[in-house]
């Protein structure tokens, strides 16, 4: 049934009605191309799965990198398979490469077939290269940041290289973009046209004869050496598999971040170039440009160099030696570089540091997502982070507890609520209050509010009242106000605007308006006046909004306790 | 054995396409898992609260129905989340001074954005000519139904509107 169906495909198709035969014979030697392709496929399909997540935006990379990595089921694992895989190829082809040459695979007349193999390895880099950019974390955007630079050095059209790759003048959505479509689209097209030239001259050269003493019979291609290939392809991909799963998918870094020092370091097929950066000092540049010339034109080259018929192994010794060298010195300095890097304690440091940022980023992208604004205003999502960085920085040192240079009352969860006030009122110059301030050692300090308990509850009430809180007692409130009339009132008002002679006027105290506006100008004659706060203004340096979000953050430490504040996370 | 044997040729190729179709599936099923993740989830959050349409003053008794933008205080989406995201639009009207009719603008055709035609003094939809009510009845046109209504609620003088989205297409009105 099977055997008539490919009969008539063939007849359809105009293939040879013969099956394709080998003259040498099915071989393990053989399955390195096909492989390859295998491999080839998976980067396709894995690609095509991450390219219906992905955003090539400077604004949207990272989170949907993050995205795949973090919240999608099964992102993490085709992340990880897509981006291994790709070094497989690298590894794979090295294989291929080093095989074709050891049995001297590139001599007439298949020199076309060797050089279109160097374009689809250098293909192949340019395609890992692009897809470490598109990654927009750390390591993709200063990995860009580099290459790009090394680029930009090379004569006469570095600077249009650069240019054309960053899309105009610097990094940004542009860069994504192109990266994205040189990625996705010019790569794929690109590999696969020369794959199908590669591969189709090849076949119709036939494989190369391996040098044995015993000559092998002509035999069909199907299925003995069709099974020989998809056992390599399966183990290929077994081998990508278990690696992919053993390393826990594949790193993404914290958002790039253009004023943050990262050790940022190029994919491992490069790290031979980057460790002769290190060793060449001030002609890095130079080692940049002429190392990989070198090693490309000599594989280039290879084929017209070696061209005596001789393809066994012991009487090409020169050019095998040759090769076998450049090989063991890339593979020293790349063995050399991660050592390096394996050694240094201090960039040990650095990477848990930048791990710690990393997983801090992807935390906060799981929880709160990422703003449209752009990845880094990632850290900027914990609840009211403005106003916490505000305090952090502008507020603290004066107000905070454990602040050895406390100058004002201690601002903690609980403030401004009912046990604050009502501790404040009998001890206003205790230490958590005005203790601290010069205003408590002068004889303006306010004098202890000396009342029975139930009445001090009840000026509590009226004072909490001013707060706008939903919780108020109308009653006590009531009996408070009398209170307030009878004890408060030679020193304070309660009405808005009014200029109270001895302390600040209350109107609205606690509320949002109340602490933007005192923070805003505490020596606002309706506030403390001009001679009784240390207290600095801040109007002229924070914003309306500023204000605000601090103001808001007062409030909410009213109702708040120390747990909550926890809770909120670091910022 | 000879590699022309037929029963070894025989067994290659089972055993070919055998290992062949499992690292396909291999490759396939994780790949194909990922690509469907997201179907049927929320991947697009809404409202999940009543959202603030302001004071209720600002919707004139008996006047022509209205076209106010919904917008959501937040709305997560895929990994971004953006604040103040204009959802859609409601056309909103006040017969009388304590009652307020909701409509969505969203056509229960095929989803097009109905607009009000103050000339006819009805609803129309641009797409396919669906013509409805001021209160939303179907006047006119291949709609099955009317227009939705949208619930409001008055607290405290404000008016709370809750966005829903109704299937298109069918007669009857069932939420997505």
């Amino acid at each position: 049934m099977i055997g008539k169906l490919v009969a008539a495909l063939r007849e359809r198709t105009g293939l040879p009605a013969a099956p394709a035969t080998m003259p040498t014979g099915p071989s393990l030697a053989y399955v390195f191309g096909a492989v390859l392709m295998f491999l080839l496929v998976v980067e396709g399909v894995t690609g095509f799965a991450l390219a219906a997540f992905y955003a090539p935006t400077a604004t949207d990379a990272w989170g949907s990198v993050a995205y795949i990595e973090d919240q999608v089921p099964g992102g993490s694992l085709v992340r990880g398979l897509h981006h291994h895989g790709g070094s497989a190829i690298i590894i794979v082809a090295g294989i291929h490469l080093v095989q074709t040459a050891v049995s001297g695979a590139y001599k007439r007349p298949r020199e076309l077939v060797w050089w279109l193999g160097i374009v689809l390895l250098l293909l192949v880099i340019g395609w890992a290269i692009t897809g470490y950019w598109l990654r927009w974390d750390q390591a993709g955007f200063y990995s860009s940041q580099v290459e790009l630079g090394i680029a930009a050095g090379t004569p006469i059209v570095g600077g249009v290289i650069k240019s054309l790759a960053l899309g105009g003048n610097d990094a940004g959505n542009l860069t994504l973009t192109r990266a994205y479509a040189v990625h996705v689209i010019a790569l794929p097209a690109l590999v696969a046209a020369v794959t199908y030239l590669h591969v189709s001259i090849a076949r119709r050269l036939g494989p190369t004869p391996v040098v044995t003493k015993s000559p092998r019979a002509t035999a069909p291609r199907w299925p003995a050496q069709s099974f020989r290939d998809v056992i390599a392809m399966a183990v290929a991909f077994a081998l990508l598999l278990a690696f992919t799963l053993a390393a826990g998918g594949v790193d993404l870094a914290a958002p790039a971040d253009p004023t943050s020092s990262y050790d940022a370091r190029p994919l491992w097929p490069l790290r031979w170039l980057f460790e002769l950066r290190v060793l060449a000092g001030g002609a890095e540049q130079l080692v940049a440009m002429v190392a990989p010339a070198v090693f490309g034109g000599f594989l280039i080259a290879l084929p017209l160099l070696d061209r005596r018929p001789e393809r066994a192994p012991k009487h090409r010794k020169v050019w095998l030696g040759a090769l076998a060298g450049m090989f063991a010195v890339i593979g020293a300095l790349t063995v050399a570089s991660f050592a390096r890097d394996a050694n240094d304690e201090a960039l040990g440091k650095r990477r848990a540091k930048a791990e710690v940022q990393a997983n801090k980023a992807r935390a906060l992208a799981r929880e709160n997502g990422v703003p449209v604004t752009g990845a880094l205003d990632v850290y900027k999502t914990p609840p009211m982070y403005k106003a916490r960085a505000l305090f952090e920085q502008r507020c603290k040192n004066c107000h905070a507890a454990e602040s050895k240079e406390r100058k004002g009352p201690v601002i903690a969860p609980g403030h401004g609520d009912r046990a604050w006030l009502a501790q404040f009122l009998k001890t206003p110059s205790g230490d958590a209050f005005y203790g601290h301030t010069k205003l408590a050692t002068t004889e303006d300090a306010m004098k202890p509010v000396e009342l029975a308990p139930a009445d001090l509850a009840d000026l509590v009430e009226l004072l909490y009242a001013e707060s706008g809180a939903g919780d108020v007692d109308a009653a006590k409130r009531e009996r408070g106000a009398k209170l307030f009339e009878s004890a408060c009132t030679d020193c304070h008002s309660k009405d808005q605007g009014v200029v109270s002679t001895g302390g600040p006027n209350l109107f609205g105290l606690g509320s949002r308006d109340y602490y933007t506006t005192f923070i805003g100008n505490p020596k606002s004659p309706v506030h403390m006046g001009p001679d009784k706060s240390q207290m600095p203004r801040f109007d002229r340096e924070l914003t309306l909004v500023d204000r605000d979000a601090i103001a808001e953050y007062l409030v909410w430490l009213r109702t708040a306790t120390e747990e909550d504040l926890v809770k909120l996370g670091p910022l | 054995m000879a590699e022309d044997d037929p029963d070894r040729r025989r067994f290659l190729g089972v055993a070919t396409c055998a290992v062949g179709g499992a690292a396909a599936l291999a490759v396939g099923v994780p790949v194909l898992r990922l690509v469907i993740a997201p179907a049927g989830t929320t991947t697009v959050t809404g409202p999940s609260e009543p959202l603030d349409l302001g004071p209720i003053d600002r919707f004139r008794v008996g006047a022509e129905p209205r076209k106010v933008e919904i917008i959501a205080p937040i709305v997560k989406d895929a990994w971004t989340a953006a604040r103040n995201v204009v959802l859609g639009a409601a056309f909103l009207r006040r017969p009388t001074a304590d009652k307020v009719i909701a409509l969505s603008a969203v056509c229960p055709h095929l989803g097009c954005a109905v607009g009000w035609d103050a000339a006819a003094k009805n609803f129309l939809c641009p797409c396919h000519d669906s013509r409805f009510e001021a209160d939303g009845p179907k006047l006119d046109g291949p709609s099955e139904r009317g227009l939705d209504p949208l619930p409001v609620t008055i607290v405290d003088g404000r008016l709370r509107l809750t966005w829903v989205r109704y299937k298109l297409g069918i007669a009857e009105r069932e939420t997505l």
